[in-house]
C-alpha cells in the first residue's frame, strides 16, 4: 500500500554532492535527461514548467564586485527519510508514490498517478515536475528513447528516481550471480557522468561507504536540515556563505 | 398504485444495487483508465537485448573514452564515460552526454544536395546521387589542375588533433594548392609561441596534475580550456585533501567572475585586456627582487640579458624591458586595477610556492591571443624555471606515425601549407600562423583571384567564425561552395553542393594528441552504428576525389577508404615500437616521465588496431623539453629573433620582446563607452555543433528567456543607463546592432558587457533556431600584426534602452 | 406562460424576462464549459499553474465555495438535529430549503471544477481503488463524492414539490417519503461534511515540509482540520443569508422574516468569535513556535502581493470586526451593517482558503529559493465564473419553480 516505513532494511541509498568540486558543467543534468527519457520542448526558458529531475540552482554570496562569488547546486530528489513517510508519499491519494523501504528510494507509478499535484505541493525542494503537456519528441529522436524507463503522459507527476531501474538491474544481476541482492550497489546516471566525481552515491547505512563518510564530513550540510524531512542528499562546501544559504539555521 | 415505504425502499435499493452489480460501470471505468495509460501518441521504445560498445568521443578535441548503450544492436540510447579510460575515468561532459541528439537530429542532411536556385535559398536544395555529385566535382578540380590554377581550390576545416587534418594536408600538397585553413583556435597561439621560443612546431603542454599553484590569466580552466575532461579531472585533484584544503591553489586573473574565477581560491579582477600587463608587472617584481630561477635563465635562455641580433647589433633583453618603470607595480596597478601590494604578493607567491605554473588563453570558443601577451605569460614560466626536464611546461608530443628520420612526418596538429601572405602585395605578416582571416581578407578585396571551389569541412564559419560577416563577404568571391556538414547549418545553407559527412559515431575517426597535455596520446573512435543516412565519410570523399583525379594526387593518397588510411597510420605507430595501450583501470598518465620509457603492450599493427577500436587509448611519455629545443641558438628564446628580415620595423628593441601591446579596438570611445566581451560555458556549445535540446534546457532564464538573450551588466553600469533586471536594450558595436535584454550581475565588471557564445543560430530547427543573438556578429577581430592571426579580446560597445 | 409550473399563490416575473436572464447565464456557462473542454483536450498548460503552483484558482475557488456551502449541512444539523433541544432554531425552517440548494450547487459545481483540476480525470476513481489511508486527499475524495450524493438526495424532494411534478402521485409519494427520511440524510450529511471540511483543512495542515501550512494537532488531525470546520460553519449560514437577501433585492420581495436573519447573525457571530479566537491562538503558535522550529520566521511567509495585509485583513477586518458587530444587538439591527458583516465574513473565509493553498506554496522553503507570483489564465477564470453562473442558474430555477420559502405568501400579500 503506502510503503509506510514500518520495516527498514540495512540499505538506505543516499548522495553526497561536493559543491567545491562542481564546475557547473551540467553533465549530470544532461545525463539524467538522456537516461530517463525526460522530455523537452522548443522553449525551456520557463523554468517553472521545465521538467528537470536534476535541477541546478544558482547560488551567490550577495556581495558586490569584486567580492562576488557564486556556485551551482545540483538538486535531485531528496528521497526524504522522515519517519514512516516522506512529505510526498504521505499525501498521495492513490499511492502512486511510495517509499520503497528496502532501498529508501521514493518511487512514482505514472499510470496510477491521477495528476492531483498534491505531492508537488507537499515537496519543499521542488523536486517534482508535472507534465503540463503531452511529452513529444522529434520523430527521429524517438529512436534514442531507452526501453528501461517508461515514458510518461500528460497530467502526471515525475521526478528523480535515483535511477531506480539501475538498482533493479543490479539486484537482478546480484541474484543471478548468487550474491545477496541487498548487497547490490550501483551508480545513478548523474553520479556516473560527473567529470569531477562531485556526486557520490551509495548506502548511507554502510559506515564504510564513501557517501556515509562524506555525510559526516565537517563540510557537509543538508538543505534546511531543521525541516524534519531527513533528506538523503548531503552537500559539501568549504564556504560559510554556502552553508548559510543552504541550511538557514539560526 | 399503492406505493408504500417498503415499495419505495425496494425500488431505490434495487435501482442502485442493480446498476452496481452489473459489470457495466466497473468495466467502463477500468477500460477508460487503461486507455489513459496507453495513448497511441505516447512513444513506446522498442525493447531488446542491450549491449555496450566502447569508443572514443570526437565531438571536441578532448579525447574522452566513452561507451554507447545499444538496443538490438541497432539503436543507440545512451552515451556514458568509459571507466577504464585514463583521461575521463568514467565521467563525461554535457556535450558527450547529449551527443545522440546529433546522431538522431531532425536537421540531418539525408543525402548529397545541390543548390538549384540562388545561393542561400532553402527551397532550392535538391537531392542528387553521390556519383553525380562527385563526378561534377572531379571535373572542376581536374580542370583547375590542368589549367595550372590549383590555387583556386581552398578548404576551411575545423579538424585539428586528428588524421583528417593530415589527410587534407596531403591532398592539398599533392594537388598543389596552399589554400588549406583551419578555424581559429588558441592552440594556434600556443604553437606560434612554441615556434618562436623553442623552435618547435608543436603546441605547449602543461603538467597541471603536478601543480600546487596555478596562476591563470583568463584561462577558462573548468569551462572548456584544453582537453575539457582532463581539466575537470585535474581540478578534482586540486580540490583533494578534504577538510576544505585543496592540493593546489588556483588564482584566476579575469575581469569577470566566471565559473573558473568562482571556483578559484583567489580571483584577481582586472581591466579587460590588461592580463598581459599584469604578467609583466609580476615579472618586474620577480626580476627586481631576484625571485626568478637565475641559474636556469642564465644557462638555458637567450634574450633575458642583452643579446646580439643577426646583424651584430646589441639589443635589450627581457630583463631590461621587465625592469622598466612602465611595469613597476604602481604603474601596472593604475592600468590593470590590481593594487600594487597585490601585484607584489602574487609575484612573491608565484615565485616561492613549489610547483607554480602560469597558464593562459581563452575558453571554449578558443581564439588566438595577442602574441606579445602570450609570450609574456610564457615568460613567467621561463622565469619560474618551469621548462626543465620533467617541468610543468613542455610540448605536446608528436605521435610517432613515421620513424623519427622521416621528414614528411606530420606533427600532432598537422602543419598545413599556408598561402604566403607576405608574398601578396599590400600585406605584411612577419610570421606564419593560421592565416584564415588574412586569406578571407585578401580574397574579399580581390588581391588574389576568386576561388573556384571552397570546401568547408567539420566547421560552420558562417556562424562560429568571430566577425562572421568576413566569411559571408568572402563567399561572393567563391564560385562553388562545397559543404561537408552532416547538418543543415548556416554554412551548409550557403553551399552550392552539400556532401554530407557521417554524423558523430557513424564512421571511423581518431584523436591525435590532446591540447595542453604533456604525454603523447592516440585513440581511434570506431563507429557504434551503421550510418543512418546516405552520407559518406569526408575522408572517403577526399580519397575518392584523389583516385578520380589520378596522377600524383592518386599516388599520394593511395588508400581505398579512410578506415584503411587509419589502419595504415596505426601500423606505422605500431612499427615505431613506442608507447603502450591503457587497457586497465586507474592508469595515471600524469605519472609518466620522459626519462622512463614505456614498454609496448601490443604485438603489431593488427593487434594495436584491435585494442584501439576496443576503446582503449595509446599513450607515451612526455617530451623532454630541454632536449627538444630546436632554436638557432639551441636555447629557449625570449627574443623573437625570427622577426628579423620579415619586413617589420626592427629599430625598436621592444619589437623582439614580450611587452604590453594591446591591439586597439575600433570605434570612438565617446560613442562606444563600454567594452563587450563574449564568454563561453561548457554547457553551451558554440563551435561547429549547435546546442542540443538537452543542454539548452540547462540554460539559466537570465541567459535565455524565450528567444531573448541576456547580456550581463553590473548594476552600477546599468543603473545610470536607466535599466533594471530584464530591461530590453539595444547593443551596438562598430560591427552591428542587436536586440538583447539586460541581466544585472555583480559578476560583471562595471563598464563591461558580457555576452554568451553559442546562441543566435538561424538554421537547424525549432529547438535551436532564433534563440538569442550570435556574439560572432557583434564582436570585432583584431588581427595580430606579427602572426596575422585574428584575435578577439574586447569590442567597443554601447548599450541603450530599447 | 409557465404559470402551471410556478408554485401557487406567488408571483414571478414574466417568462421572457426570465428567459433572457437564463440565456445570459447559459452564455457564461457555455464560455466556461468551452474553456473546460479545451483544458481537457489540450492539457493543463492552458492554465497559469506551474511546478511552483500545483494548486491555484481551481482549488482556491473549490475550497472557498465548499466552505460557503457549509451553510447547508450546518443549518441542516441545527434544524434537524438540535432544534428539538433549542426551539429557537426552528426559525431556520424558513430558510432551510435555500440552504440545501446552496449546498447542492456549491458542491456539484466544485466537483465539476475538480474534474479540470486533476491531470488525469479519467483515473479520478483511483482514489477509491488505490486509497492511501494517510492521505487527506483520499478522505476528501471519499467524503466529497458521498456528500454530493447526499445533497442530491436532499435536493430531489424539493424539486418534487414543484406544482406540476407533485401532481404525479408516485413522484409525490416518493418525495414525501424522502422528506420523512430527511433527518437521517441531514445527519449523515453533517457527519460527512464535518469530515471532509476538516480534511480539506487537513490537506494544508499535514504538509510537514511546508512550514507555512503545517500545524501540529491532535491524533492524526492538524489544527487546520478543526479551523476549517469552524470557519466554514461560521460563514456558511451567513452566505446563505446573503444569497437570500440577494434574491429578495432582485425580486423585490420579502422571502423570510427578519428574525431568521437575526438568528443567523447571532449564530454566525458567536461561531466567528469562537473561531477567530482559535485562529489567533493558532497564528501565534505558528509564528512563535512552529516556524522557528523549522528554521524560518514569520516574515519569511509574507512578501510582495502575498503581504502581511492578507493576515490583517483575514483576521481583523474579516474576523474580529464582523464577530463583534454581529454579536452587538445595536449594530445587528442595521441591515446594512449585518449584511456587510456577513459579506466580510465570507471574504475572510475566501482569503483563508487562498492563504492556505496558493500563499502556502508561494512561500519558498529552501533558503535560496525565490518567491513566485501566480497569475491564473482565462482558462481558470472562465470555468470558475461559469460555476458561479451555474449556481445562480439553479437557484434561479429553483426559486421560480419550487416552493422554497414557506413564508413567501404571508410576507408578500397581494395588493
Amino acid at each position: 500500500m503506502s510503503g509506510n516505513g514500518h520495516s527498514q532494511s540495512g540499505v538506505r541509498f543516499g548522495m553526497a554532492i561536493d559543491l567545491d568540486r562542481c564546475t557547473g558543467c551540467m553533465a549530470c543534468s544532461v545525463a539524467c535527461q538522456a537516461e530517463n527519457n525526460v522530455s523537452f520542448r522548443a522553449d525551456e526558458s520557463d523554468k517553472l514548467r521545465s521538467i528537470t529531475w536534476l535541477e541546478v540552482y544558482h547560488l551567490q554570496n550577495g556581495k558586490e564586485y569584486p567580492d562576488y562569488q557564486f556556485t551551482y547546486l545540483p538538486r535531485p530528489c531528496m528521497h526524504c527519510d522522515s519517519p514512516h513517510h516522506s512529505p510526498c508519499t504521505f499525501v498521495c491519494p492513490v499511492n502512486a508514490t511510495t517509499r520503497d523501504e528496502v532501498s529508501g528510494i521514493v518511487n512514482h507509478i505514472y499510470p496510477r498517478c491521477i495528476g492531483c499535484r498534491y505531492c508537488i505541493v507537499a515537496c519543499p525542494y521542488h523536486a517534482r515536475d508535472f507534465n503540463w503537456w503531452d511529452p513529444k519528441w522529434p520523430k527521429s529522436m524517438e529512436s534514442m528513447l531507452s526501453p528501461e524507463v517508461s515514458t510518461r503522459m500528460r497530467g502526471v507527476v515525475e521526478k528523480c528516481t535515483f535511477c531506480h531501474h539501475r538498482l533493479l538491474k543490479a539486484r537482478s544481476k546480484a541474484y543471478l550471480d548468487g550474491i545477496d541482492p541487498n548487497e547490490a550497489t550501483y551508480a545513478p546516471a548523474c553520479a556516473e557522468a560527473c567529470p569531477t566525481k562531485a556526486i557520490t552515491f551509495g548506502n548511507l547505512l554502510d559506515p564504510e561507504s564513501a557517501v556515509a563518510k562524506l555525510s559526516k564530513d565537517p563540510r557537509a550540510f543538508r538543505i534546511l536540515a531543521k525541516l524534519n524531512t531527513e533528506p538523503k542528499v548531503y552537500y559539501l562546501s568549504k564556504h560559510q556563505w554556502v552553508h548559510k544559504l543552504g541550511d538557514n539555521s539560526f | 398504485m399503492k406505493f408504500g415505504r417498503r415499495a419505495f425502499l425496494q425500488f431505490a435499493a434495487g435501482a442502485v444495487g442493480g446498476t452496481l452489480l452489473s459489470p457495466m460501470p466497473w468495466r467502463l471505468a477500468d477500460d477508460t483508465a487503461i486507455w489513459s495509460q496507453n495513448w497511441s501518441w505516447r512513444p513506446s521504445p522498442e525493447r531488446g537485448p542491450i549491449t555496450t560498445v566502447p569508443t572514443v568521443c570526437t565531438l571536441c578535441q578532448g579525447g574522452c573514452g566513452i561507451q554507447a548503450r545499444l538496443v538490438n544492436g541497432n539503436r543507440a540510447i545512451y552515451l556514458e564515460g568509459n571507466p577504464v579510460h585514463p583521461i575521463n575515468a568514467g565521467g563525461i561532459c554535457p556535450l558527450g552526454a547529449a551527443a545522440l541528439q546529433y546522431l538522431y537530429a531532425p536537421y540531418r542532411i539525408e543525402q548529397p544536395m545541390k543548390q538549384t536556385r540562388a545561393r542561400g535559398e532553402a527551397a532550392g536544395f535538391q537531392p542528387i546521387s553521390w556519383s553525380e555529385a562527385l563526378d561534377d566535382l572531379v571535373k572542376r578540380l581536374a580542370r583547375l589542375k590542368s589549367e595550372g590554377t590549383p590555387g583556386g581550390v581552398a578548404c576551411i576545416t575545423g579538424s585539428r588533433w586528428n588524421s583528417m587534418d593530415d589527410l587534407w594536408a596531403r591532398f592539398f600538397s599533392a594537388y598543389g594548392s596552399a589554400g588549406l585553413f583551419k578555424m581559429p583556435s588558441h592552440s594556434d597561439s600556443l604553437r606560434a609561441t612554441a615556434k618562436l621560443a623553442l623552435g618547435k612546431d608543436s603546441s605547449l603542454a602543461f603538467a597541471l596534475e603536478h601543480a600546487s599553484y596555478v596562476l591563470s590569466f583568463g584561462a577558462a580552466l573548468v569551462e572548456g580550456w584544453g582537453a575539457p575532461a582532463r581539466m575537470q579531472a585535474a581540478f578534482m585533484r586540486w580540490q583533494k585533501n578534504g577538510a576544505g584544503k585543496g592540493a593546489a591553489k588556483l588564482v584566476q586573473v579575469e575581469s569577470r567572475c566566471s565559473m573558473s574565477a568562482a571556483k578559484a581560491d583567489q580571483w584577481v579582477p582586472v581591466v579587460p585586456g590588461t592580463e598581459g600587463l599584469l604578467a609583466l608587472g609580476i615579472a618586474h617584481v620577480m626580476v627586481k627582487e631576484n625571485l626568478y630561477d637565475a641559474d636556469f635563465v642564465s644557462r638555458g635562455v637567450l634574450g633575458f640579458e642583452d643579446w646580439t641580433d643577426m646583424q651584430g647589433k646589441v639589443r635589450s633583453g627581457f630583463k631590461k624591458i621587465a625592469l622598466s618603470p612602465a611595469y613597476a607595480p604602481d604603474q601596472v596597478a593604475a592600468r590593470t586595477g590590481v593594487d600594487a601590494a597585490k601585484i607584489q604578493g602574487l609575484a612573491r607567491e608565484f615565485a616561492s610556492t613549489a610547483n607554480a605554473v602560469a597558464v593562459w588563453g581563452g575558453g571554449q570558443q578558443n581564439v588566438p591571443g595577442n602574441i606579445y601577451h602570450e609570450m609574456s605569460f610564457f615568460a613567467l614560466n621561463v622565469l619560474r624555471g618551469n621548462l626543465k626536464s620533467g617541468g610543468l611546461v613542455s610540448l605536446v608530443p608528436d605521435v610517432p606515425f613515421q620513424p623519427a628520420d622521416d621528414q614528411t612526418a606530420a606533427s600532432a596538429e598537422g602543419g598545413a601549407p599556408q598561402i604566403k601572405l607576405g608574398s601578396v602585395p599590400g600585406t605584411r605578416v612577419p610570421l606564419p600562423g593560421n592565416g584564415i582571416y588574412g586569406f578571407l581578407d585578401i580574397l574579399t578585396r580581390g588581391m588574389i583571384p576568386p576561388l573556384e571551389v571552397l570546401f568547408v569541412h567539420d566547421a560552420n564559419p558562417a556562424y562560429s567564425l568571430p566577425e562572421n560577416k568576413i566569411f559571408k563577404a568572402a563567399l561572393d568571391k567563391v564560385g562553388y561552395v562545397v559543404s561537408m556538414s552532416p547538418y543543415m547549418d548556416e554554412t551548409a545553407m550557403t553551399a552550392d553542393l552539400i556532401l554530407p559527412n557521417h554524423a558523430a559515431f557513424e564512421g571511423f575517426e581518431d584523436v591525435v594528441g590532446l591540447p595542453g597535455v604533456p604525454y603523447a596520446y592516440y585513440a581511434v573512435s570506431r563507429p557504434i552504428l551503421k550510418p543512418r543516412k546516405d552520407t559518406k565519410h569526408s575522408g572517403d570523399v577526399v580519397l575518392q576525389l584523389s583516385k578520380a583525379l589520378g596522377g600524383n594526387v592518386a599516388a599520394a593518397l593511395p588508400w581505398a577508404s579512410y578506415e584503411e588510411y587509419l589502419k595504415n597510420r596505426v601500423n606505422a605507430l605500431a612499427a615505431s615500437k613506442r608507447g603502450a595501450v591503457a587497457d586497465k583501470k586507474d592508469i595515471d598518465l600524469s605519472k609518466l616521465q620522459s626519462s622512463v620509457s614505456v614498454s609496448p603492450n601490443f604485438k603489431d599493427g593488427t593487434d594495436l588496431w584491435k585494442k584501439l577500436t576496443g576503446g582503449f587509448c595509446w599513450y607515451d611519455v612526455p617530451v623532454d623539453v630541454r632536449s627538444a629545443v630546436d632554436t638557432d641558438s639551441g636555447k629557449i628564446e625570449l627574443a623573437f629573433r625570427a622577426i628579423q628580415g620579415k619586413g617589420l620595423n626592427v629599430e625598436d628593441d621592444q619589437v623582439y620582446l614580450p611587452h604590453f601591446k594591446p591591439l586597439p579596438p575600433s570605434g570612438d570611445e565617446k560613442e562606444y563607452p563600454l567594452l563587450l566581451l563574449s564568454y563561453g560555458m561548457l554547457s553551451l556549445s558554440c563551435e561547429n555543433l549547435a546546442n542540443p535540446p538537452f543542454m539548452t534546457k540547462t540554460l539559466w532564464d537570465f541567459v535565455l528567456k524565450k528567444n531573448d538573450l541576456f547580456v550581463e551588466v553590473n548594476p552600477a553600469t546599468a543603473g545610470p543607463l536607466g535599466m533594471i533586471e530584464g530591461s530590453k536594450a539595444v547593443l551596438k558595436t562598430p560591427q552591428g546592432e542587436v536586440a538583447v535584454r539586460v541581466h544585472l550581475s555583480q559578476a560583471a565588471r562595471p563598464g563591461a558587457i558580457y555576452m554568451p557564445q553559442g546562441l543566435g543560430h538561424t538554421a537547424y530547427d525549432e529547438f535551436i533556431q532564433g534563440k538569442g543573438v550570435n556574439s560572432n556578429s557583434v564582436v570585432e577581430v583584431q588581427v595580430d600584426p606579427i602572426t596575422g592571426m585574428g584575435t578577439v579580446w574586447a569590442t567597443r560597445a554601447q548599450l541603450r534602452r530599447a | 406562460m409557465d404559470k402551471a409550473l410556478i408554485p401557487e399563490g406567488v408571483k414571478r416575473c414574466p417568462l421572457p424576462a426570465f428567459a433572457l436572464w437564463v440565456l445570459v447565464l447559459l452564455g457564461v456557462i457555455g464560455w466556461g464549459v468551452y474553456a473546460g473542454i479545451m483544458v481537457l483536450l489540450k492539457a493543463l498548460n492552458l492554465t497559469g499553474l506551474n511546478d511552483y503552483f500545483g494548486f491555484g484558482l481551481y482549488i482556491t475557488v473549490d475550497l472557498a465555495i465548499i466552505a460557503l456551502g457549509a451553510g447547508a449541512f450546518f443549518s441542516g444539523f441545527l434544524y434537524y438535529g438540535l432544534s428539538r433541544f433549542f426551539p429557537a432554531l426552528k426559525e431556520l425552517h424558513k430558510i432551510i430549503n435555500l440552504a440545501v440548494i446552496v449546498g447542492f450547487v456549491c458542491y456539484t459545481g466544485a466537483l465539476a471544477v475538480l474534474l479540470l483540476e486533476i491531470g488525469q480525470p479519467i483515473r479520478g476513481w483511483f482514489g477509491y481503488w488505490h486509497a492511501n489511508v494517510h492521505s487527506m486527499l483520499t478522505e476528501v475524495i471519499f467524503c466529497i463524492t458521498c456528500y454530493a450524493i447526499v445533497l442530491v438526495i436532499e435536493y430531489v424532494p424539493i424539486v418534487l414539490e414543484n406544482r406540476k411534478l407533485s401532481e404525479i402521485k408516485p413522484l409525490r409519494l416518493f418525495g414525501h417519503n424522502l422528506h420523512e427520511l430527511m433527518a437521517i440524510f441531514a445527519l449523515t450529511g453533517t457527519f460527512l461534511s464535518f469530515f471532509h471540511q476538516g480534511s480539506l483543512g487537513g490537506v494544508a495542515g499535514v504538509l510537514f515540509a511546508r512550514p507555512f501550512a503545517y500545524r501540529t494537532g491532535f491524533f492524526i488531525w492538524p489544527w487546520t482540520f478543526f479551523l476549517f470546520i469552524f470557519s466554514a460553519i461560521a460563514s456558511g449560514p451567513g452566505f446563505t443569508a446573503l444569497i437570500c437577501r440577494g434574491i429578495e433585492k432582485v425580486t423585490g420581495k420579502n422571502l423570510v422574516d427578519r428574525s431568521v436573519y437575526e438568528l443567523i447573525a447571532k449564530i454566525v457571530g458567536g461561531l466567528l468569535l469562537f473561531y477567530i479566537t482559535l485562529k489567533i491562538a493558532d497564528t501565534l503558535y505558528w509564528a512563535l513556535v512552529l516556524a522557528p522550529e523549522a528554521g524560518l520566521k514569520l516574515t519569511d511567509f509574507y512578501w510582495g502581493p502575498y503581504g502581511i495585509w492578507l493576515l490583517v485583513t483575514e483576521i481583523i477586518i474579516c474576523g474580529v470586526i464582523p464577530a463583534i458587530l454581529l454579536l452587538t444587538p445595536k449594530t445587528r439591527q442595521s441591515n446594512i451593517i449585518m449584511f456587510s458583516m456577513f459579506f466580510l465574513n465570507c471574504v475572510g473565509v475566501c482569503i483563508n482558503r487562498f492563504a492556505m493553498t496558493v500563499q502556502a506554496i508561494a512561500a519558498p522553503v529552501m533558503p535560496f529559493d525565490k518567491w513566485e507570483i501566480y497569475v491564473p489564465t482565462v482558462y481558470e477564470w472562465a470555468p470558475c465564473i461559469a460555476m458561479v453562473a451555474y449556481c445562480i442558474l439553479i437557484i434561479s430555477l429553483s426559486y421560480r419553480y419550487l416552493p422554497l420559502f414557506p413564508r413567501e405568501r404571508e410576507l408578500n400579500p397581494a395588493p
